[in-house]
């Protein structure tokens, strides 16, 4: 078994009276127990470049060596935030697509997912603008 | 304006023969900007019961299509607890115990609808418990808030 975390901090000086900081250290297990999650699709890139929606997961298929089930998942928009105006989308179901939030560049979002058949993750970018990502999964 | 930033770290040394790091640390900023903070937060504790899917951000015209943050963590911590997180009726994942997520939301609503319920409450973010109750944590960190005329008695 392997140990795997993530970790978070989020915090702010001044978007209230006094100091604002939460963090959390979560270690990445199987569903209902203590035991670490083994795979990876490990950390990839990718480059979108035109307005059309993609399937990041395609849950429950096998598209690779192992079926994409339940697991977590981070994603980063790695552009810079240019304008401020453009964006990939997130979304959930690309039969049919129920969007979750925007990662503008910059951005990063990480998820739990349970990826039965059709909770798939898409990718709807705001323009063709060339935008790149990179993801990891950890499932189990 | 308010700076607020959010960083996270994901690293294992034994998951692959070499050990992984990876780190990323972002500045939340409103939609369709190039660098206006977010100047708004709620931040919550709840136990959530089991037995019911209870909406835990409702969508809102002062909210939609523009850039929100939620952060949830289930601060139980027996391994068989969790909760599910859900957007509309497609649930996106199970938080067990000690699990948190960071998600934008856009709260993609119809340009057209009523206020406080725009669209069905097809972006609200519901939770449901399971085994036990559990009790959360979360924040909400947004543009707007529709806020709800007093009626005096």
């Amino acid at each position: 078994m392997a140990t795997t975390t993530a970790a978070i901090t989020i915090a702010s000086s001044d978007i209230a009276d006094n100091n604002f900081s939460v963090s959390n250290t979560a270690t990445l297990t199987n569903a209902g127990n203590d035991t670490g999650m083994t795979k990876t699709t490990g950390l990839t890139r990718v480059t979108l470049a035109s307005t059309s929606p993609v399937i990041l997961i395609d849950a429950g298929a096998t598209t690779r060596l192992n079926t994409i089930t339940r697991g977590k998942i981070y994603i980063k928009n790695l552009n810079d935030r240019g304008d401020g105006t453009k964006f990939v989308t997130v979304e959930m179901d690309a039969a049919s697509p129920v969007e979750i939030g925007r990662l503008y560049g910059g951005d990063f979002c990480f998820f739990p997912f349970d990826g039965s058949s059709g909770n798939d993750i898409g990718l709807d970018p705001s323009d063709a603008t060339s935008t790149d990502l990179e993801y990891i999964i950890f499932y189990e | 304006m308010a700076t607020t930033t959010a960083s996270i770290t994901l690293s294992s040394p034994d998951l692959l023969s070499q050990a992984i790091s990876l780190s990323s640390s972002m500045t939340l900023y409103k939609g369709d900007t190039t660098s206006t903070g977010l100047e708004q937060m709620n931040y919550h504790r709840a136990i959530i019961p089991i037995g019911t899917n209870f909406v835990l951000v409702s969508e809102s015209d002062a909210l939609k299509d523009n850039s929100n943050y939620i952060y949830i963590v289930n601060k139980n911590t027996d391994v068989t607890h969790y909760v599910t997180i859900s957007i509309g009726a497609e649930v996106i994942g199970s938080l067990y115990a000690g699990d948190f997520m960071f998600i934008p939301w856009s709260n993609d609503v119809s340009e057209t609808t009523a206020v406080d319920d725009p669209s069905g409450a097809d972006t609200d973010i519901a939770i449901q418990a399971f085994i036990a109750s559990n009790t959360i944590e979360y924040a909400l960190f947004h543009v707007g808030e529709t806020l709800l005329t007093h009626t005096a008695s």
